[in-house]
Order: C-alpha cells, then sequence, then structure tokens
C-alpha cells in the first residue's frame, strides 16, 4: 500500500461506518419519531420548560447581581486610592453614568463626572481622568471609555479593586483655561440700565424689588449639570444688564456654552454681547434648547489682565439663561 | 378545566373556607407591611385631599380617622388597600380554584403578588388595589348574571355588578375600559351566536325581556356605574359642565415612556411574566378552539374574558388613554386576570406534559416561577417601586435606560433616620420633590424631627434632601450652588443606583 492511498481509504472506511451506523439508527429514529408528543403535549413540554428556564435564570440573576456591583470594601478601597495618589487636575468619571455612590464615597478634593459620554466635553481645567467604572453592572456600555480612550495620549489600566475597574487617561489636549467667569462673581459689578445692582450671596439682585437675579450656581440644561453664571431675565426692562468682571487674564480667544434652563418660555432670544476693556469683541444669540458653544476672538487683549464685560438684551421673558465662559491663551 | 366561573357557588366549603382564610391573611400582612415603604406624590395629594374629591380620598381620609392613632399616620392611610388587597387575594384565590383546582387557588394569588409592584400597589393608599379587586368582582358578576339559571339570580348579580363597577368607577375612573372589555365580549358572544340563556333556565322576562338580548348585568352597570361615580364626585354633580370635560381630560393620560406591555417585560420578574403570557395565549387558543368546535357559551365565555380584560386595558394604555399614575399603576386591573390564566396554564402544562407526574411537576414549575420573584420582593422592600425585572436588568439595567427610579419621592423615608440623627439643631432642609402633605405626615407619625423647618429654596437652606427619580435635577443642582458641595452627605441606594440624596452646608451635619 503506497502512503498516498491511506487518506482516501480511511475516508471510505469512515464514509462505510457512518452509513452503516446510520441503517442501524434508523429503525430507532423511526420509533422515536413514532411515539413523538403530540402537538398539545409538545407545546406544554414547550411551556413548562421555557417557565423552568424563566426561574433558572430569575435565580441566577437575583444570585449574582451583588457580587457584580461594587460592595461598600470595594469602594472605600477606591477611596483610599485616590486619596493617596490624585493630583490637581485630576477627575472621577463614573461609568455608568448613575454610579453615583462615588460622590459619597470618594474624597472631596477631586472632582466626579458622571456623563453618559465624553465625546466632545471640554473638560476645563482636568489633565488627567481616573475611570472608575463597573463593568459587570447590567446595562453597562463601554462607550465612556471608548471616549476617554479617544481623548487621551496614554492610557494605564489599574488593579481591578472589587467590581470597580480603575484606570487613568492623561489627556492629549487639556483645556486649560486662563479664567473661567462664573468663578469670578465675587469681584464683579452687575448694572441695570447704568444702575448698579445690590449684592447678594453668590452674586446680584437688579431693578425692582430684585427680580433680576444673577448668580454663580449650578442648573440642569440639556439634561447635564452645568456650573454656570445663571441669570434669570423677567420681562424686559428695556435696558440692557451689564456684568463686568475687572483684571481677567485674557488671552486670544473667550469660548463657553449657553442654555436656557428648561428652554425659553417664549422663544425670546437673548442677545450676549462680550466686550473688553469697553469695546465690542463679539456677540451671539440664545434661544431654544440645548447648551450652544459660542467662541470669540480677543486676540489683541492676550497677554494682559483686561476688564471684560457681558451685556444681557432681551425682548421679552426668556427664563433662566446659564451661561459658562472662560478665557483661553 | 370545563368548570366555569359561575360555578364558584358550587365550591365546596374547604376552597371557600381556604379563600377566606387567605383574604384575611393577606389584609393583616398588607397592614403589617404598609408602614414601612414612603408616602409616594400620587398617595400624598390623596392625603392632601389636592385630588378632586371623591370615593379614594374618603376612603384615605375614613382610614385615618379610625387608624390614624392605632396604627399609626402612615399606615393608616392604606388601612384601605390592605383590604382590598384582601379582598382581591380572596377572590383570586376562588376564582384560582374554580378555573384550575387546589392548586390555583394557591398559585393565582402567589402569581399576582410576588411581583414587587404589585405587592406595592397593595402597600399604597392610591386605590389601585381596590380598582384590581372590584374589577375582578365586577367581572365576576358580569358572569354570574349571565349564567344564573333563575330570573332573579340574574337580576341580584347584574345589580351587584352594577354596584361593584360604580364603586370602581368612583375610585378609579378608569373603570369605564372594564365596561367597553364586557361589552365587546357581550358582542362577540351574540355575533357568534352564544347570547342565549343556559340550557335549563328561567325565560327572560320583564326588564330582561325588553333588553332584547342585551346583557342585564351590562344595562347594570352602564344605568349603576355612572349614578355611583356621580353620587361619589360632589363637584361633578355641582358643575356637570366643568367637571365632565375635566373627567374626560382626567383619562386622556398622554403616550410617552415605555409602551404597556414593555412595562410589563420590564417590571415583571421573568417567570412571572412568562406564566402571564402563556396564560394569555393559553386562554386565547381556548376560545378558538371552542369557537370551532361550536362550544357553548359557559365554556368560551370566562376564557374570552380572560382574554379580553387584560387586551382592554393594554389597549387603552398604548392608545394613551386611561388612569394617569407612576408605574404600572395604569394597568394594575388587569394583572389578576393575568395570575389567574396563569395559574392554569401552569397546571394544565404540567397535567400535560407529564400526566403521570403532574403534581410534582407542577409543584417544582411553581417553585422555579415563583422563588425569584419571592426573592426580589424581599430585595426590593419597602422600596418595591425601584424594583425591574430581570429583563430590564433590575434596577442598574433601569437606570442606564433612564427609566424611573422610584413612583415619586418614596425612597426619602429611608433618608429620614440620617437626618434626624445628624442634622444641626433647627436646621432648615430644602425638601425639593417632596410634597408637602408627605413631610407632615412623616411628622406626625414620628419619623421626622420636630424643630426642622422647611425650607423653600436652596438658597435658605443647610439641608437639602432631594430624591432622583430619573426626571429633572435642577433642583439638586441648585442645591450643590447653594450649598456649596456636590457630595452627599448620606444617601439611599437600589442595588448601588441612587434613588435619594442629602447634601449640607458645612456645619449643618454633625
Amino acid at each position: 500500500m503506497r502512503p498516498a492511498d491511506l487518506p482516501a481509504r480511511l475516508a471510505r472506511r469512515a464514509l462505510g461506518a457512518a452509513a452503516g451506523a446510520g441503517r442501524a439508527a434508523a429503525p430507532l429514529a423511526r420509533a422515536v419519531w413514532a411515539r413523538r408528543p403530540g402537538a398539545r403535549r409538545a407545546t406544554a413540554v414547550a411551556f413548562a420548560l421555557l417557565l423552568a428556564a424563566a426561574g433558572v435564570h430569575g435565580l441566577a440573576f437575583q444570585g449574582s447581581l451583588p457580587g457584580r456591583l461594587p460592595s461598600a470594601l470595594d469602594w472605600a478601597a477606591a477611596r483610599a486610592l485616590l486619596e493617596r495618589e490624585a493630583r490637581p487636575g485630576d477627575a472621577v468619571a463614573v461609568s455608568p453614568a448613575w454610579a453615583e455612590r462615588a460622590r459619597e464615597a470618594l474624597p472631596g478634593t477631586v472632582p466626579i463626572l458622571a456623563l453618559p459620554r465624553y465625546e466632545g466635553e471640554l473638560l476645563p481645567g482636568v489633565r488627567r481622568v481616573w475611570l472608575l467604572s463597573v463593568p459587570g453592572a447590567p446595562g453597562f456600555s463601554w462607550e465612556p471609555e471608548l471616549d476617554l480612550v479617544r481623548l487621551a495620549a496614554r492610557a494605564e489600566p489599574l488593579p481591578r479593586l472589587g467590581a470597580l475597574a480603575l484606570s487613568r487617561y492623561a489627556l492629549a489636549a487639556p483645556h486649560l483655561p486662563l479664567a473661567f467667569l462664573p468663578d469670578r462673581m465675587a469681584g464683579a459689578e452687575a448694572r441695570l440700565g447704568g444702575v448698579p445692582c445690590t449684592a447678594a450671596p453668590g452674586g446680584f439682585r437688579c431693578g425692582e424689588g430684585g427680580a433680576l437675579r444673577l448668580e454663580r450656581t449650578v442648573r440642569e440644561v440639556d439634561g447635564r449639570a452645568r456650573p454656570c453664571l445663571s441669570v434669570y431675565l423677567p420681562a424686559s426692562p428695556g435696558a440692557p444688564l451689564e456684568l463686568t468682571f475687572p483684571g481677567v487674564p485674557a488671552g486670544r480667544w473667550v469660548r463657553g456654552h449657553a442654555g436656557l434652563v428648561g428652554g425659553s418660555p417664549a422663544g425670546a432670544p437673548v442677545r450676549v454681547a462680550l466686550s473688553v476693556d469697553g469695546e465690542e469683541a463679539g456677540a451671539f444669540e440664545v434661544a431654544g434648547p440645548g447648551f450652544t458653544p459660542f467662541e470669540l476672538a480677543t486676540p489683541g487683549a492676550a497677554g494682559a489682565f483686561r476688564t471684560l464685560s457681558l451685556v444681557f438684551t432681551w425682548p421679552a421673558p426668556a427664563g433662566t439663561l446659564c451661561l459658562d465662559a472662560v478665557t483661553l491663551p | 378545566m370545563r368548570r366555569a366561573l359561575s360555578a364558584a357557588r358550587g365550591l365546596g366549603r374547604r376552597p371557600r373556607l381556604a379563600a377566606l382564610l387567605l383574604a384575611g391573611a393577606a389584609a393583616a400582612v398588607l397592614l403589617l407591611l404598609a408602614g414601612a415603604p414612603g408616602l409616594t406624590r400620587d398617595e400624598a395629594a390623596l392625603v392632601a385631599g389636592a385630588e378632586p374629591a371623591g370615593a379614594a380620598q374618603a376612603v384615605v381620609a375614613a382610614g385615618r380617622a379610625a387608624l390614624g392613632g392605632i396604627v399609626g399616620e402612615l399606615r393608616a392611610p392604606r388601612a384601605g388597600s390592605a383590604v382590598a388587597g384582601g379582598a382581591l387575594t380572596g377572590l383570586l384565590a376562588l376564582l384560582g380554584a374554580v378555573l384550575a383546582g387546589p392548586g390555583g387557588l394557591v398559585l393565582a394569588p402567589l402569581l399576582f403578588w410576588l411581583a414587587p409592584r404589585h405587592l406595592q400597589a397593595g402597600l399604597s393608599a392610591t386605590p389601585d388595589a381596590a380598582a384590581a379587586a372590584l374589577a375582578l368582582a365586577a367581572a365576576w358578576a358580569y358572569r354570574r348574571a349571565a349564567l344564573g339559571r333563575h330570573r332573579r339570580d340574574r337580576l341580584r348579580a347584574a345589580i351587584s355588578a352594577g354596584l361593584l363597577l360604580g364603586a370602581g368607577l368612583a375610585l378609579r375612573p378608569d373603570a369605564w375600559i372594564l365596561l367597553a372589555a364586557l361589552v365587546v365580549h357581550a358582542a362577540l358572544l351574540r355575533l357568534t351566536g352564544r347570547a342565549a340563556p343556559p340550557a335549563g333556565a328561567e325565560a327572560p322576562a320583564g326588564i330582561e325581556a325588553r333588553l332584547h338580548g342585551v346583557p342585564l348585568a351590562l344595562a347594570a352597570m352602564a344605568v349603576i356605574g355612572p349614578a355611583l361615580l356621580l353620587a361619589a364626585s360632589p363637584g361633578l354633580l355641582a358643575d356637570p359642565a366643568a367637571g365632565l370635560p375635566a373627567l374626560v381630560r382626567g383619562q386622556l393620560r398622554g403616550r410617552g415612556g415605555p409602551a404597556p406591555v414593555e412595562w410589563l417585560a420590564l417590571t415583571l420578574p421573568a417567570g412571572i411574566l412568562a406564566a402571564y403570557a402563556g396564560g394569555l395565549l393559553h386562554a386565547a387558543w381556548r376560545v378558538l378552539r371552542a369557537f370551532r368546535a361550536h362550544a357553548p357559551a359557559e365554556i368560551v365565555a370566562d376564557d374570552l374574558l380572560l382574554v379580553l380584560v387584560p387586551v382592554a386595558y393594554l389597549a387603552a394604555g398604548h392608545l394613551g388613554l386611561g388612569a394617569p399614575g407612576a408605574g404600572v399603576r395604569p394597568w394594575l386591573p388587569a394583572a389578576p386576570f393575568l395570575a389567574l390564566a396563569a395559574a392554569r396554564a401552569l397546571l394544565v402544562a404540567a397535567e400535560v406534559a407529564w400526566p403521570r407526574r403532574a403534581r410534582p411537576l407542577a409543584a417544582a414549575l411553581a417553585v422555579l416561577v415563583l422563588a425569584p420573584p419571592c426573592w426580589a420582593v424581599v430585595r426590593a422592600f419597602p422600596l418595591g417601586a425601584s424594583a425591574w425585572s430581570e429583563l430590564a436588568g433590575g434596577a442598574p439595567g433601569a437606570a442606564a435606560r433612564g427609566l424611573p427610579r422610584q413612583d415619586g419621592g418614596e425612597a426619602v423615608l429611608a433618608l429620614l433616620p440620617a437626618v434626624n440623627e445628624r442634622a444641626a439643631p433647627g436646621a432648615r432642609v430644602f425638601w425639593p420633590g417632596i410634597p408637602p402633605a408627605a413631610l407632615a405626615l412623616y411628622g406626625r407619625d414620628g419619623r421626622l424631627r420636630a424643630d426642622l423647618a422647611v425650607a423653600a429654596a436652596p438658597e435658605d437652606a443647610d439641608l437639602a434632601v432631594v430624591s432622583l427619580d430619573g426626571g429633572s435635577r435642577d433642583d439638586e443642582y441648585r442645591a450643590w450652588g447653594a450649598l456649596r458641595t456636590d457630595r452627599p452627605a448620606a444617601g439611599v441606594y437600589r442595588d448601588e443606583v441612587p434613588l435619594a440624596f442629602v447634601y449640607a452646608r458645612a456645619g449643618a451635619w454633625r
């Protein structure tokens, strides 16, 4: 026998054996088919199996869920790690966004970000992001992690802390503003139609009875928490509201976002103009839902401390405007 | 399995006694547990009398007046629901026994109550458990009126059906959906030539004869039901021109959020969901088979009822009609019908799949179906409205989908011990989204310190207690700004999903 014939012979033998087995099994298969359950019984068996499967799945789900979620010990470990290793410019992103026990469990010195996505987020002042995720949680999505991978120059996975997965991302292009205008409310001045407004905790009250309010606060716009300068704009007094920030380190750009809390009640737009040392550098309008970005060029102002003014005009009651703005080099 | 609902009258003493005992035990357990869940916004509106005056408010007020000093301020408004829950249990047991024997007697109530949100309805002051009980009782009376052999029995059952529907309408005006389902039921029976009285029954006479084939019970329901609704709604009676449009507007719930079938899939434990679906399909298959075999009305009618009532409530929900309310409230009256059909389907499946071992198989299936929801109920209690099914991924999966985390501020109750212990004396507390009636009730029940003042705005507050229900969080964010912190001092969580937080100004949390 030539060695080259061997595979063919083996194949023929295998086929013959299979045919023999098939012939031997055929009566058995016919008998089984003849004794198959009727449609009613088959349906009942299928329903019973479905109930049993649903029950087993339910037991497995209820039994496994606590182990898939972080325990108090996991959170304590995360707290200890961040207390030891977090630096200024760090922030913690939680994933999924609902895992906000982090606000209670983690050190108060590290800002918490709880956003469903990070694509397009500026993250002002943040150089590194610690992503604290719960990959075992039902409904978990890797999208926040993928967003951060795209934003990062370097990703560093860290050892797991029980059900918590931890990784650190150094942002490739950190957004480092020279000044965040809402945080400079303490030194600001406000005037309504040239009349100075009254200082109030966190801001100003203007107009008759202090109906017009400005304050540094956090508001929900477009479904997210927005630290901003909130301006409550009731019926227009017919005069502009001017908010002046003296001694602001200026750069080549002023960027930010503006939006109306809960949308605009009357659809009336609010015009916001920016002036640098008394000269208007640009303006934009805010109307409708969303937290709209704006960007105004201030090339001549760069490299010095300037007086920046925001001038608001609105023709009809506009609700509450939420505005954040930073100066950028 | 060919017994009709009307055969309940022919049941032995033991099933009746067992149903009665189950009803009493269920009412006692519900009343015992009713002090644990917090007050939802819907309940607070009833307690405060903010809703239009009606029977539901009267029941709550009567409970508070009669039992306030005995069982506690938080339990007392829920006493009516506990009694209704007991009645519903008894009815489910009785009708379960009629449809599926002793196994049905036990299974039907368990298949209803072991869904965490159904149990929550029994622990709530809202009239949902009562509406479910009345819908089932009215449907049963309607069937008895159709199948009674004596004219007097039929008349008595018809009047009972009218009174039960009227009570249902007075408590929750969406009981019209049941009436609509019964009208369709009667029409289908008539179109298929099955509207005649059963063989050997006394021929219609008097008013029954003058109705020209319209079932007596339907006529009674159409007359007595609205009359009772009017009698229970003084505002409607005083100013019908304003009251009627308001009543109609109240039934236009509007679309939005998950559809009813989606709600069922996301909230019912998987085993119960499968049993409900199987029960509904089984009843539908029996109807089709009976129509094809030209079976008499008493064979078709009960199964048709088990199909039509749930389908009517779910269809109304899809169309944005029916009672407004959080969670599964709008279509809760459909659930007892589904539980009955499910109990029968499970027992029939065991009997058909393995006739020689039917009982052990049925017991094993029942344990497999009911053990996970039982576990879920224990884990969820007292936050049953925050429970989501395995299909939803539990509370974490639901939170990831942006579904509501609770019915309306009830989780705050779990934070009150921490607030009482650690809030500075005389602290001013901002309670966004928590109704003043709920706070007053917590105070009267001794759950909230008397020296804590209510702040109207976060700027005036030392503490903010915020409830997270999946909706807007603007008030919480304002509190961050006003209290200068986004770090909660304490929180309530369900499977790590936050339900409520306390934020404190520096120095206000000891």
